[in-house]
């Protein structure tokens, strides 16, 4: 199942702590889909995916300063 | 020669952008995530600067005065600016650049810390500053209070920053998936290659190093410092009085916004974004606490934890540890309780069901 997180907006480290708690819900195998816009979450969020062992899907920058990332849950 | 902050500033900016040098996240992640990397970072950057600015001073060619230590406003202070810099979503230089990637809500926290720290040393709440500075030891320096020469302590300060850079270095990594290449050679470097914190740390000790002689050129005897050029420039903007407000420190701090800026728009990482109500609110308190914290203090997570650090002096090393526990207890209170209090909601509505 894909599920999706709106973090535009939101300023670091926020994006990061939703994306976590959000992924606290979800069951093995489904991806969460992060929309945002926070140039520090280009690194943070990836990073604690690979970290935590989850892995990504798709990763993407949409236009300036917006990217899109897939993390799927392990 | 003023314009040599500008300079200067363009540097650090840009630097800081590509970098993600973010102190206030380093600091915040040592606690939530006992992730220390950016602390080893600023520990490089300090090593850096204090071995440069003491053999400059060795050879004569600059001056430090480390004053004396006003303990009780470094103190408080710092634990202010700690708050401060967690719910404004970055520490002063870090809303500066922020401010150039085009982040509103850091232009709310930028006004709101020019503000505060312009009431604090020069407007109404002067007296509360001038009350704290008061409690003051007459030794600022490190190595005078032992008797001692400052070289042992940097050779101490750069063997622990050694040891502890080789062997996070030398842990086992997981790959970190990044975004697909775009661009090659210098460009890929400048302005898509992600940056080691401790590359980003080296050119940021070597731009706080190079600060000194370009800012004493001028005659302004110091490093890098955010907030007081930061409240001159309001102070200079309502009175127009350009003799005693703009020096070098009002162009170094423009300066990172413009490389901040160049930096954002040439990696396409820059656009304007609003915060909703929630965010700008925080970042208004924050930049609020910001002033207030780093005025009584002396300094920010740069003019003390970075500048005041590498001089060895009481204040910097002081200013740092309560600037971080100043992050810890703020992260504590905006990240892990609602946290913990949701999920007791949670474990209680399920009880009752």
């Amino acid at each position: 199942m894909q599920h999706k997180l709106e973090v535009l907006g939101m300023v670091c480290p926020f994006p990061l702590i939703e994306a976590k708690e959000k992924m606290e819900t979800l069951s093995s195998g489904d991806e969460l889909v992060i929309d945002f816009d926070c140039t520090q979450a280009t690194e943070s969020i990836p990073r604690w995916a690979a970290e935590a062992g989850h892995s990504i899907t798709r990763y993407e920058q949409l236009d300036d300063a917006s990217w899109t990332i897939t993390v799927k849950k392990k | 020669m003023i314009f040599t902050g500008l300079l200067c500033g363009a540097l650090l900016g840009f630097v800081m952008q590509r970098g993600r040098f973010c102190l206030t996240g380093g600091f915040r992640d040592m606690f939530l995530s006992k992730d220390y990397r950016m602390f080893y970072a600023l520990l490089i950057a300090i090593a850096i600067q204090s071995i440069g600015v003491f053999a400059l001073i060795q050879m004569g060619l600059l001056q430090f005065k480390a004053g004396t230590f006003s303990w009780l406003g470094t103190i408080v202070g710092s634990f202010v600016f700690g708050i401060g810099i967690v719910l404004a979503g970055g520490c002063a230089t870090g809303t500066w650049y922020r401010a150039g990637e085009g982040l509103i809500g850091s232009w709310i926290a930028l006004f709101a810390y020019m503000l505060m720290s312009a009431v604090m040393k020069s407007g109404v709440l002067v007296p509360i500053n001038d009350a704290f500075k008061q409690y003051a030891l007459p030794t600022n320096s490190i190595p005078a209070t032992f008797g001692l020469s400052v070289w042992p302590f940097i050779i101490l300060l750069a063997a622990i920053t050694l040891y502890l850079a080789v062997r996070h270095l030398r842990k086992p990594k997981v790959p970190i998936p990044s975004l697909p290449r775009k661009r090659s050679g210098l460009s890929h470097l400048l302005f898509e290659k992600r940056w080691h914190p401790f590359a980003t740390a080296v050119l940021v000790g070597l731009i706080a190093l190079l600060a000194w002689p370009l800012s004493e050129a001028t005659g302004r005897m110091s490093g890098l410092g955010i907030t007081t050029p930061s409240a001159n420039i309001l102070q200079y903007i309502v009175t127009g009085n350009s003799e005693k407000y703009v020096n070098w420190g009002v162009f170094l701090v423009l300066g990172i916004l413009l490389g901040s800026f160049f930096a954002a728009k040439a990696s396409r990482e820059f656009r304007f974004r609003a915060p909703d109500a929630k965010t700008a609110v925080s970042s208004f308190s924050g930049g609020i606490l910001m002033g207030f914290g780093a005025s009584l203090a002396g300094g920010c997570s740069i003019g003390n934890g970075l500048v005041m650090t590498a001089m060895m002096t009481w204040q910097g090393w002081v200013s740092l540890l309560f600037i971080i526990l100043g992050t810890w207890t703020a992260s504590y209170f905006v990240y892990v309780r609602p946290r913990v209090q949701a999920k007791k909601l949670q474990s209680a509505s399920m009880t009752t069901a």
